[in-house]
């Protein structure tokens, strides 16, 4: 039998913050849960915005004894591209979750069954600080708006608002 | 760091998950109680993978070399430097146990 070559570089190889494929990751995500354990990463895109934003890292908790509910953010593997997904619960009909992305009105990510929901996300840190919007009690009361489109009307009122409030400080600051 | 020497036995720690994906090893640390993504992550591709079986519990450095040696187109000297490199490596990040007799 012929030897093989040695490739140096795979018995050394180590990396920080390895680029994982999505389905690397649920396979990580599925493994550390079997443990009981929660799973951290870095989110990306903007479909959860304005509460889980690009660039944020997540803790994703297993579901364990309860089950997903209507306003908990889950991640989950969606039933028509298999990718990874981090979207919120806006209703349980007959077993299944009608998922949404908070930023993507309209746009329901179809009936999801239990089992391709992975898991909770219980903190969202932003700049190394934790971001309590949007995974509390009131997340509920977010479903619920998102369900009726009231989401995008309530942002479309807060843009205006959000300007003002980003110009008006200079004045205040000077006293 | 304590001396590596060939007739040491490793076994991989209960605080790492590993998965093997898409050809190459992924080990997640799982310090303080989390799995980590923003931690250390160590990836291996075909002779790490091979090396990090190996650290089963049972087998000393030695015998992995050995094996290794047999299957590999490459000195011995040089194999032993990667195995030693390589639990190093994960000694460091405290994803190998050492086993005492």
């Amino acid at each position: 039998m012929s030897k093989k070559p040695l490739n140096k570089d795979s018995a050394t190889k180590t990396e920080n913050g390895v680029p994982l494929s999505g389905r690397a990751l649920i396979e990580l995500i599925k493994a550390v849960h079997a443990r009981g354990l929660p799973f951290r990463f870095r989110a990306g895109g903007h479909s959860m915005a304005p509460f889980i934003r690009d660039g944020d890292v997540i803790i994703l908790s297993p579901f364990a004894a309860c089950e997903p509910r209507p306003g908990d953010v889950t991640a989950f593997i969606h039933p028509e591209t298999e990718s990874l997904c981090v979207h919120r619960v806006l209703a349980v009909r007959g077993g299944r979750y009608l998922i949404q992305g908070d930023n993507l009105p309209g746009k329901p990510d179809g009936m999801v069954p239990l089992n391709a929901i992975l898991g909770r996300v219980t903190v969202v840190e932003r700049a190394g600080r934790r971001v309590r919007m949007g995974l509390g009690p009131e997340r509920r009361m977010i479903a619920f708006i998102s369900r009726c489109g009231g989401l995008t009307l309530i942002r479309r009122l807060a843009r205006p608002l959000h300007g003002c409030l980003r110009r008006s400080p200079a004045p205040c600051v000077k006293n | 760091m304590k001396k590596i020497r060939l007739d040491m036995v490793f076994s991989q720690s209960s605080d790492v998950v590993s998965r093997e994906i898409d050809g190459s090893l992924i080990i997640v640390p799982l310090t303080s109680g989390v799995g980590d993504m923003e931690d250390d992550l160590f990836s291996m591709n075909e002779t790490g993978t091979e090396i990090w079986r190996m650290l089963d519990g049972r087998r000393t450095l030695g015998e992995i070399v050995e094996t290794l040696t047999g299957k590999y187109r490459a000195e011995r000297g040089e194999i032993e430097r990667d195995v030693i490199g390589i639990v190093k490596e994960l000694i460091k990040r405290r994803m190998l146990v050492e086993e005492t007799a």
